[in-house]
């Protein structure tokens, strides 16, 4: 039961840093349950109908969503704030629903045969996200992302291609999450279209805002938390839901930045001259 | 049988309309998305099935629920909505609402349980039908029709002509003025919320009405496509939400006649996708200049 919580902790975070990468550059992205679902079909049906080892299946899905995502970021992203957030719901439906009529891969019936992750696979593919997430804190493109963010005319105005910033990283957080959908699916054994929900879509969200949207280890924060959380409440038995919900409520009134809202220095410390 | 789908989608159409005005009318005045609305609508439905269960008339059902679902808007307001008011806030504000709809739904479950709930009225109050026209029609339907025809045109005139409508739309346009102007914005935010959810719970009030059961499940399935239908009538634009509810519910209902069944789910998303990319305001929607630090 523990390296089950284990597993989905380190799903969780990989999930989590995925809408985080996009929303650096101040997309919000409700998708990301959707390109999940992309990346574990994909893998699922490089590994089980072609026989390819398990590398190839996360390489192809992330390079599926990836494609996904250019095709489908490049008009949505000209939306902003509230409606870009509809857009993306709306791709998540779409994505669901298409998942859900293709008989190939088992429409609503989903599809198994998916072995081979383990637990070093997680977390490796967690330490090397993560250096590279270190790795963009301290470079100078956080500094652009942070322009692009608080004030797109100012950084568009400052030269910064701000359509370019923004569609590569939905793009990047994109193959990122079909890349734990992979890793999820190859876990999990079967998959079927009610796994990737809009619901898991808003849930992928709600660790970055409960975590803090400002650093990396926000997210960490939250996506650990809120996998562990309805573990903790066992104790109220058939109330896990209720209770569960209403700590989701009262967290997001009283940590209103989430619980690590601070921003890293993106400069190493001044050197004095 | 053309015909008889048709006024199937206008019925369809007309509870779309009913939600779809409520997101609407909260977008409007707060420029937020509310996600515990959908399950508002959800225990609309519940709320009959008590009213029948405590051996009331079905009709004393439409006052309970302008009551308990306003009052739950109340809820909603106060525990989502009153303390994010940051321009990040309606982020923040959508995913506390959403964890409000969790546990109206799990509250929901735990009393009634999870397969729907019979509502307990004879069949014949909703296979009940007159032919006209060589159509068959059924009461309840018609009656489900005009209702909300009723209610939109009362709402119309409610927004146009009076203090509260007027004090709705002083806070749409601009808060701060409003303030300025002597408006109470909390309490004309609370008026909202109240007026969105009662239409809301009146809308799952008829849908179980038309079926005969209350679900638990159609939050998710049925009144989120509203919000897609918000978008595409214009976001703030009670007109356009009525529009907009009725136009899909009768393509859902020609999707369904050409046997294209399947569609209909992703229909609403896709036309939704491609109005916004054409028009970023729904299509009768305010003028973008207002919208662009959204």
């Amino acid at each position: 039961m523990t390296a089950e919580y284990a597993f989905l902790t380190g799903i969780n975070i990989l999930l989590a840093w995925s809408v985080y990468i996009i929303l650096l550059s101040g997309t919000l992205s409700f998708a990301n349950g959707a390109f999940m679902a992309i990346g574990g079909y994909v893998a699922g049906i490089v590994t089980v109908k072609f026989g390819l080892p398990l590398a190839a299946g996360l390489a192809a899905a992330a390079l599926a969503a990836a494609v996904v995502g250019l095709l489908a970021g490049y008009p949505a992203l000209r939306t902003r704030g509230i409606y870009l957030m509809l857009v993306t719901v709306g791709l998540a439906f779409m994505v669901e629903s298409g998942v859900q009529n293709i008989s190939y891969i088992g429409g609503v019936k989903g599809m198994g045969g998916m072995q081979g992750t383990t637990i070093y696979h997680i977390y490796g593919a967690v330490l090397v996200v993560g250096l590279a997430l270190w790795k963009l804190t301290r470079s100078p493109l956080q500094r652009l992302l942070d322009a692009v963010r608080e004030d797109e005319l100012v950084a568009g105005a400052l030269g910064v291609n701000v359509v370019y910033l923004r569609l590569a990283l939905f793009c990047f957080g994109a193959a990122l999450a079909a890349f734990a959908g992979g890793l999820y699916s190859h876990h999990m054994f079967f998959i079927a279209p009610d796994h990737f929900t809009v619901i898991v879509s808003v849930f992928v969200v709600l660790y970055v805002i409960m975590g803090g949207v400002n650093n990396m280890w926000g997210p960490v924060l939250g996506a650990t938390v809120l996998t562990l959380l309805p573990e903790a409440f066992r104790v109220v038995g058939a109330w896990r839901q209720t209770v569960f919900g209403l700590a989701i409520a009262l967290l997001l009134l009283f940590r209103r930045e989430g619980l690590m809202p601070f921003r890293m220095a993106s400069v190493r410390r001044a050197r004095r001259s | 049988m053309l015909a008889e789908q048709l006024i199937n989608g206008l019925v369809l159409g007309a509870m779309y309309a009913l939600i779809a005005i409520g997101y609407s009318l909260v977008f409007g005045v707060l420029d937020k998305l509310t996600f515990a609305h959908s399950e508002i609508f959800m225990f609309g439905g519940y709320v009959g099935v008590a009213t029948v269960a405590l051996g009331l008339p079905i009709w004393w059902a439409i006052p309970a629920v302008i009551l308990v679902a306003g009052c739950l808007g109340l809820m909603v307001e106060f525990v989502s909505f009153r303390k994010f008011t940051t321009p990040d806030g309606h982020i923040t504000a959508a995913l506390s609402s959403f964890a409000i709809g969790i546990v109206l739904i799990d509250l929901t479950q735990k009393i009634w349980g999870t397969d729907p709930v019979d509502l307990g009225i004879p069949r014949s109050f909703y296979t009940a039908s007159v032919a006209m026209w060589g159509i068959r029609l059924a009461y309840i339907k018609l009656a489900i029709f005009g209702v909300t025809l009723a209610i939109m045109v009362g709402l119309q005139l409610m927004i146009m002509k009076s203090r509260i409508g007027r004090n709705i739309r002083a806070v749409a346009e601009s808060t701060v003025s409003a303030t300025l102007l002597g408006i109470d914005v909390k309490r004309v935010t609370q008026q909202t919320f109240f007026i969105a959810s009662a239409l809301a719970g009146i809308a799952g009030l008829m849908l179980a009405m038309r079926g005969g059961f209350a679900d638990s499940n159609v939050g998710l399935s049925f009144a989120l496509k509203a919000l897609a239908i918000m978008a595409i009538g214009g976001m703030g634009d009670v007109r356009g939400a009525m529009v907009g509810g009725l136009v899909i519910g009768m393509l859902e209902a020609l999707a369904f006649q050409f046997d294209l069944g399947k569609l209909s789910e992703v229909l609403v998303w896709a036309l939704m996708i491609a109005v916004l990319l054409v028009r970023p305001t729904g299509l009768l929607g305010r003028a973008l200049a207002r919208e662009v630090r959204a």
